[in-house]
């Protein structure tokens, strides 16, 4: 008896330090020193529990399976205790990171709380040591990222015949997603029900990630990088292959000098030259506009403080570096609508072409003008934490609105094939072409959203993409516009979509619509006209 | 003399629980997602190590694991060569961030740490109490036997039992 005394008494000791830390796991998740965020349902219940207890007891059970920890007890608003959402559907909490600390390519099976709205200047460690850590991390991180893209795309980089963007760039066939294990072809898998992809957990087009989600912030393509070294990073590098990107340089339409073509005859318009290339085509307003599309200022990382991701000082980036020539050349950078820096999604550079036609900017923050666009443009920081160090971008507001100004004349690539009421001209369309236009009206669907000048309706939209597999929802993002889309790979506001054929194969999936492969090519081959 | 020598083959009673409790209690929390203070360095020293097979999530589980079986093993005293072998697995583990994240464990390498660098180097005295709490647990009795006998006949020669202890040396 006496013996077994001290094993007794040290077992109940570990059995009350395990129940210690789990009264106080339960204390402290859903607060504001925890990443663990509350439930938006659980306050509501805590408040109904206090008034109708009884009732309340069968809501609670209907809303929640585990609610029997904090049942009956009034909660204030910070104290509710948080069952974390969407953990029984698989989600797990963000690891705790630094600042250029690699994150999971997976970010959409996460969740949680950032630490802070608000940025800081301050590196986690020296400038030097900085530049030791990205030198030893990023090789490792591209080769990852290499392996990573190539399991899920298969870039053969083959080309489509005859098909070409406007400026001559071969345009690529597709689908270059890999189709999933065990499953032949895109048919079989469209011919699976929602559940059954979602059970199997074999959805192909899940959202891309930016690579290094951490420090993220823009990543310019090879292409564009090689002409501007001063964008090299010393972290991360753009992670999809060059002939999936839009053409660089690419010509640049005026909706006011439609005669001359593409103005700039294959050039960059850079600082040193627009005023050669466009003195005396434009207004006052819009060349001053255009200068300020032009002209870089510190941003996040790319600025003149340690707080940078490249070797030397930067003079910062200008609109065009990343839409050049009022189109894009494909870099990427984080949408600035959602904390922690980690739930914010990748998107890729929208075309300016053809703006003045859009009433919903930004994939997610649904900005109205351009003119305010050019003033809020977040990407050089909103963020006072920021500001206060590189300094806050303070354009005033004449200038941003003549920023705007000339963002408004910027024109869609021409598009012979098109009446003016955005039809097939049937003389100039071949019979391809014009069975793509009758399924995009009609059993495709594609124009219930994609319609008028533009090709868009100007609604968000929630594809609900998390019926298909466990994520966190993305909720509703913007259509865009399919005016000039042959011009602007890879597709979708992240680019998981490299071809067309794959946005095909990704609405065939998610509008559940059971397109034949015939039918796949010839809506392709109809997109390609606008 | 004897008595020392004897004592020096027995394990710290007080030095083996407090180690036991202090791996228990740290490794209990990395079952916590966002309680462990260590979570930052630890997982990110697993994901490295690992070559970034393990995610982290999965690395703070494996880690978990490892430590609350140390922590049990030296409270409850079981097992000792395992968890002795767990141990100098663990330890070199832990020294990992100053080789593999200098940059965030140093100030300036290698003798000014800051909090996370010294947090690691005051581990040489936990390799020191395992050593200690763990090496006389993992000595055979055979050996301790002739360490008392080598002693004993040193100290008398002509004692009586001086076959016996003879015998234990041979
Ligand atoms: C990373 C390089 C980058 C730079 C530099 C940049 N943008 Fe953008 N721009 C983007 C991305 C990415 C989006 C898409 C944002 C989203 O979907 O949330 C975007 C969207 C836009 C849109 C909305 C287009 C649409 O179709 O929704 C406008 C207008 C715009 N940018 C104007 C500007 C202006 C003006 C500047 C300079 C102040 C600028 N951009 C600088 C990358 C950049
Ligand atoms: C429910 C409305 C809706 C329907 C129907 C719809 N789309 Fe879209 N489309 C969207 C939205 C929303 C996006 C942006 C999604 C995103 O970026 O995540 C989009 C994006 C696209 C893009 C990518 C544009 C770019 O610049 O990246 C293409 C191409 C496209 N749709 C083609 C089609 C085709 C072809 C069809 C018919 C098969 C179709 N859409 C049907 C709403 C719709």
């Amino acid at each position: 008896m006496k013996k077994y005394l001290p094993k007794a008494i040290l077992t109940l000791a570990v059995i009350g330090l395990l129940a210690g830390i789990t009264v106080t796991y339960e204390k402290y998740r859903g607060t504001d020193l925890s990443r663990v965020p509350q439930l938006a349902g659980r306050r509501l219940q805590a408040a109904i529990v206090d008034d109708t207890k009884r009732e309340s007891v069968t809501l609670v059970a209907v809303a929640s399976s585990d609610v029997a920890s904090d049942t009956g007890k009034r909660h204030g608003y910070r104290e509710v205790s948080a069952s974390p959402p969407y953990v029984e559907e698989g989600l797990t909490l963000y690891p705790t990171i630094e600042k250029g600390m690699r994150t999971p390519f997976d970010l959409w099976r996460y969740y949680g709380r950032g630490v802070s709205s608000f940025g800081s200047p301050v590196l986690p460690m020296r400038f030097d040591q900085w530049l030791d850590f990205h030198r030893k991390q990023k090789p490792q991180l591209m080769e990852n990222v290499r392996a990573y893209m190539e399991s899920r795309f298969d870039f053969s980089e083959t080309p489509l015949p005859n098909a070409t963007m406007s400026g001559g760039k071969p345009i690529m066939k597709g689908p270059v997603v890999r189709p999933p294990k065990g499953i032949e072809s895109f048919e079989e898998l469209a011919s699976m029900s929602v559940e059954e992809i979602r059970e199997q957990d074999i959805f192909p087009y899940k959202p891309l990630a930016h690579p290094l989600q951490s420090t993220a912030h823009m990543v310019f393509p090879r292409e564009w990088v090689r002409v501007h070294p001063e964008h090299e990073r010393i972290d991360v590098d753009m992670d999809i292959p060059e002939s999936y990107l839009p053409e660089f340089p690419p010509p640049l339409y005026l909706t006011t000098h439609k005669e001359l073509g593409d103005v700039t005859n294959g050039r960059e318009v850079t600082l040193d030259n627009f005023f050669e290339i466009f003195d005396g085509l434009l207004t006052p307003e819009q060349m001053e506009g255009l200068k300020e599309l032009l002209r870089p200022t510190p941003t996040t990382w790319f600025n003149h403080t340690d707080h940078r991701i490249t070797e030397k000082p930067s003079r910062g980036v200008a609109c065009f570096d990343c839409h050049v020539n009022g189109h894009t050349n494909g870099a990427f950078e984080l949408g600035p609508d959602s904390r922690p820096n980690m739930a914010r999604l990748r998107v890729d550079t929208p075309t300016m072409r053809g703006n003045y036609n859009l009433m919903q900017l930004s994939s997610k923050r649904s900005v109205r003008s351009m003119d305010h666009f050019a003033e809020i443009e977040e990407y050089f920081d909103g963020d006072p934490g920021m500001q206060q160090s590189i300094g806050p971008r303070a354009a005033k507001r004449e200038v941003t609105n003549r920023m705007g100004d000339f963002n408004s004349i910027i024109d869609y690539p021409p598009a012979p094939k098109l009446d003016p009421l955005m039809r097939l001209i049937p003389k100039l369309a071949t019979e391809q072409e014009l069975h793509g236009e009758k399924l995009f009206h009609g059993k495709a669907q594609c124009a219930k959203c994609h319609y008028g000048p533009a090709f868009v309706d100007d609604y968000m939209h929630d594809l609900k993409l998390e019926r298909f597999f466990v994520c966190r929802p993305e909720g509703p993002i913007k259509t865009f516009p399919l005016r000039g889309i042959k011009d602007t790979p890879p597709y979708l506001h992240d680019g998981r979509c490299p071809t067309l054929h794959d946005v095909v194969e990704f609405f065939n999936l998610v509008l559940e619509l059971h397109l034949s492969k015939e039918e796949k090519e010839d809506l392709v081959a109809y997109m390609l006209c606008l | 003399m004897l008595d020392q020598t004897v004592s020096s083959y027995r394990s710290p009673t007080f030095l083996r629980l407090a180690l036991g409790y202090v791996y228990l209690h740290f490794g209990l929390l990395k079952f916590f997602p966002d309680l462990s203070p260590a979570e930052l360095i630890a997982t990110q020293t697993v994901m490295a190590f690992s070559m970034n097979i393990l995610d982290a999530t999965t690395s703070q589980f494996y880690l978990a694991i490892l430590e609350c079986a140390i922590g049990l093993g030296l409270v409850f005293n079981l097992f000792p060569r395992l968890v002795f072998g767990m141990f100098i697995f663990h330890m070199f583990g832990t020294f990992l961030p100053m080789f593999l994240l200098p940059e965030f464990t140093f100030k300036i390498a290698p003798f000014a740490p800051n909090l996370e660098g010294q947090y690691i180097f005051k581990n040489i005295v936990f390799v020191a109490a395992g050593w200690t709490v763990l090496m006389p647990e993992i000595f055979s009795e055979r050996r301790k036997e002739k360490a008392i006998a080598k002693v004993t006949l040193e100290q008398a020669p002509e004692s009586q039992e001086r076959v016996e202890y003879e015998k234990v040396l041979a």
